[in-house]
């Protein structure tokens, strides 16, 4: 069964027509090839900016994204939108900009784990996404640097990205794009040409850490 | 495309951009350009970014993070120069994107590197859109020196409301036609021709209208009324001769420095034909200038004691720093300060001739190091000796004595004056540096014929002797000998050679400058050991070898240079290289000594803007340049 079909009218929690329609034409884009290079695959970083709730667990405020296209970051290709009092369009928006992409996130757990909850509440369900994490991957790519995982900031440091403003859910997104830069120049060198390698590379790298 | 986000990621490029040039000075709406235009790529250590085989360059790039090396290939021969390194806020390729030429160098990643890119279309017409990027990109080497005198202006802008005025020339400044007359005219005529215009100066000039001589106010009361002169012989009996004379092209500073020289209040202006065009004042520049030349001049001429002379000292430093504010150069501001610095002292010698009795005693007070060359900065301590004459029936112990306790007393009021003590006794009270010319020659001889390292370090310091008062013939005679012995010694000159390559310029193969490994200063340069002295010891390596009289580093460079067939932009190139250095070597002593503590020469690369920093590396490698040549003539 596609993932659309559990948008399907009156299985969300009240989607508007026009929302619909934007979930159906995304669903619609042809599935992308994870079999191509790097170099001809467009990657969408996403990063979210939560605060903590009174019951525990985080809320999301906003969500930022930004585009690796042939290798290279281009402020045009940037995404940024608040839930505010509209989150199935915040949710949406992202859907669309993120298209069927694969997605970069650093610390899966925690911005992919959010943000899956947010389209439970707000879409009514959960989209299929390729999420591709950082956090994993860095440690197989780059042992000499830092050997098990680290803090996202311990990887900047190692490659002296700037943070600029680390409460900022898209100038954060391009901290995370430009690690992603140095993730992919390394990934190439070790026979990991294609999205799907650097899929398989960390399904394995999670198993084997039995999570 | 959601704007706002692409705002933001346009707002960090333009942040990264404006820090540094040329873009921090690119019209608005042409940094939006290429602000919007930019992407970012990663290339990791070693990755090729652009090489010649890429063809005409479809990208020009700006080094974001990290180092890129431009590498030269193909048939220029690969000399040491070859390569140079880019860090972030610079550029490439400039010339051949603007050609549509494939490039002549390669552009490898020598560390982790994130670098913008712009299409080459958008590169051209960016140009089209910016003026001053044009600008950039066409006088991309020659204009860095510029800009960073302009961006020193710009540093000290309220106090440089007066900049340009001591630039102005001299031929600008003359305000009325020259009152002269000729040299056969009597006296009482010549004064009523004064007292006729209301003139403090009368230039006197022969048919030809070349000034041979001039008459000041101050004059009269010496020379005619208190020797009761006789008003019927001519004018050229009293006249000063040959008169201080500067081309009509020179600037008001040129003309300040020549007044602070010798002493004069008037300078005679001739065209480029030694003509008599006017007549310059002291008072003609004060109006220009507000700075109290005039007050330091007099102040030091009429000091009655060291204390005054300490004020006067202060005053020497708060003028060149004040001719910093306003963007002098380094030549001009270190010729200053030695100037002053030079009638302090002659006041601190004509004080102590009070106390010590040298009447008919043949002498000359000589000034060794950087103040030998016309090239102290505000930190120089003392070097200075004394050459002199031994009468045939003079004893030469109690003379020597008499002039050594003179030389103490000197010594110790230079000190009181801001010019410390050598640690290294190189003073005039020092009986070995007290001495007859034959002794001198001796010592100098001793150290031409036996170059031995220590004799080398005496060298570098003593053959740069200038005398500061006394007998200018005695030391000529001396500087003659010296460059006959030197000049047609070839061991001797390798021997200085080799001791002149002893330090490199700190110039790193990846990273921009190589810093000092103490860990008392880190991240710093010496710019004095491994900035001002290749210079200064390469040019003297020079002038020894070629003849050259004169002491100062550009002198030497210039005259030695062109001796030996070294092309002009060439030894322009290495005099404005020296200049920065010493600029940048002045400007930090002010910075500290304004804040108290004493200056020193370390300056910190990571302190300096990209600009400074980039035109330091240019300099450094004048330095390599010149070093070169070096090894290249001694087989080094």
């Amino acid at each position: 069964m596609n993932w659309l079909s559990r948008f399907l009218p009156g299985s969300g929690p009240g989607l508007s027509h026009e929302q619909q329609a934007s979930l159906e034409a995304i669903a619609a884009l042809p599935a992308p090839d994870l079999g191509r290079s790097h170099y001809e695959t467009r990657y969408v970083v996403v990063n979210t900016e939560t605060e903590p709730m009174d019951s525990g667990g985080q809320r999301l405020l906003a969500v930022g994204a930004v585009a690796i296209n042939q290798g290279l970051l281009h402020p045009a290709d940037a995404f940024r939108a608040s839930l505010g009092s509209a989150p199935a369009d915040a949710l949406i928006g992202l859907l669309k900009f993120i298209g069927r992409s694969p997605a970069i996130v650093y610390n899966a757990p925690f911005n992919q784990g959010t943000l899956e909850r947010a389209f439970e509440q707000n879409l009514g369900n959960v989209p299929d996404v390729d999420w591709i994490d950082l956090m994993v991957l860095m440690p197989s790519l780059y042992p000499e640097r830092i050997a098990g995982q680290a803090r996202m900031d311990a990887w900047l440091g190692a490659f002296g990205i700037d943070r600029i403003d680390h409460r900022d859910a898209l100038l954060e997104a391009l901290a995370v794009a430009q690690l992603h830069q140095v993730a992919l120049a390394r990934a190439s060198v070790q026979g990991l040409t294609t999205p799907r390698d650097l899929l398989e590379s960390q399904s394995s790298r999670k198993w084997l850490r039995g999570s | 495309m959601d704007t706002t986000a692409s705002d933001t990621l346009i707002r960090t490029n333009l942040d990264f951009l404006r820090r540094h040039a040329p873009f921090d000075r690119m019209e608005a709406e042409a940094l939006r350009f290429l602000g919007e235009r930019l992407a970012t790529a990663f290339y990791p250590a070693e990755a090729e970014i652009l090489v010649p085989e890429d063809g005409p360059p479809r990208y020009f790039y700006i080094v974001y993070r990290g180092k890129v090396q431009a590498r030269q290939v193909g048939s220029v021969a690969v000399t040491e120069y070859s390569t140079l390194t880019l860090g972030p806020g610079e550029g490439f390729p400039i010339g051949s994107i603007s050609a549509e030429r494939p490039s002549t160098n390669s552009y490898v990643a020598v560390e982790d590197s994130y670098c913008f890119q712009l299409p080459a279309a958008d590169f051209l017409q960016l140009q089209e859109l910016s003026p001053s990027f044009q600008l950039f990109c066409t006088r991309y080497i020659a204009s860095l020196l510029n800009q960073s005198r302009e961006q020193l202006q710009v540093q000290f802008s309220q106090r440089a409301a007066e900049q340009q005025t001591m630039t102005t020339s001299l031929s600008n400044l003359i305000k009325q036609a020259p009152i002269f007359v000729a040299p056969d005219l009597v006296t009482r005529s010549a004064l009523e021709k004064m007292a006729e215009f209301g003139v403090g100066c009368l230039a006197v000039a022969g048919e030809d209208e070349k000034p041979v001589g001039v008459l000041t106010q101050s004059d009269i009361l010496k020379r005619i009324l208190l020797p009761g002169f006789d008003l019927t012989r001519p004018i050229a009996e009293v006249m000063t001769t040959p008169p201080h004379t500067l081309n009509g092209n020179a600037s008001a500073y040129d003309a300040a420095l020549e007044m602070a020289t010798h002493g004069v209040r008037h300078i005679l202006v001739v065209d480029t034909d030694d003509k008599l065009k006017g007549v310059i004042s002291e008072r003609d520049l004060f109006a220009l200038q507000r700075i109290g030349l005039r007050q330091i001049r007099s102040g030091i001429e009429s000091a009655a004691d060291v204390q005054a002379l300490q004020r006067a000292s202060r005053d020497i430093r708060q003028l060149a720093l004040n001719l910093l504010a306003q963007g002098i150069g380094a030549e001009q501001l270190t010729q200053f300060i030695s100037a002053l610095n030079d009638a302090l002292t002659r006041r601190i010698l004509e004080l102590n001739l009070k106390n010590h009795d040298l009447y008919g005693v043949e002498y000359a007070w000589l000034a060794f190091g950087s103040e030998g060359r016309h090239e102290q900065t505000l930190s120089t301590d003392q070097d200075n000796g004394i050459l002199y004459v031994l009468p045939e029936w003079a004893d030469k112990e109690p003379l020597k004595l008499r002039l050594l306790e003179f030389a103490k007393d000197v010594n110790n009021d230079l000190a009181a004056c801001g010019f410390p003590l050598c640690t290294g006794n190189i003073m005039a009270s020092n009986p070995e540096l007290c001495l007859t010319i034959d002794e001198w020659r001796e010592k100098f001889g001793t150290w031409i014929r036996e170059p031995h390292p220590e004799a080398l370090l005496n060298a570098t310091i003593f053959f740069d002797y200038r005398v500061l008062y006394g007998d200018e013939k005695l030391a000529h005679k001396l500087r003659h000998w010296l460059l006959s012995m030197t000049g047609g010694n070839p061991a001797f000159l390798k021997a200085m050679a080799a001791n002149a390559l002893d330090v490199a310029p700190p110039l790193g193969k990846i990273r921009d400058f190589i810093t000092d490994d103490d860990p008392r200063h880190p991240g710093t340069i010496d710019l004095k050991k491994y900035g001002a002295r290749l210079f200064v010891d390469a040019a003297r390596v020079l002038s020894l070898r070629t003849g050259v009289d004169a002491t100062s580093t550009v002198q030497r460079l210039r005259q030695g240079g062109s001796r030996i067939g070294m092309p002009a932009e060439e030894l322009s190139a290495m005099a404005d290289g020296f200049h920065f250095i010493q600029l940048l070597r002045l400007r930090h002593q002010h910075l500290d000594t304004d804040h108290g503590s004493s200056g020193d020469n370390r300056v910190k690369p990571d302190d300096l803007n990209e600009l400074d920093r980039r035109i330091l590396k240019e300099a450094f490698r004048q330095a390599r340049k010149i070093q070169l040549r070096l090894k290249l003539d001694y087989q080094i």
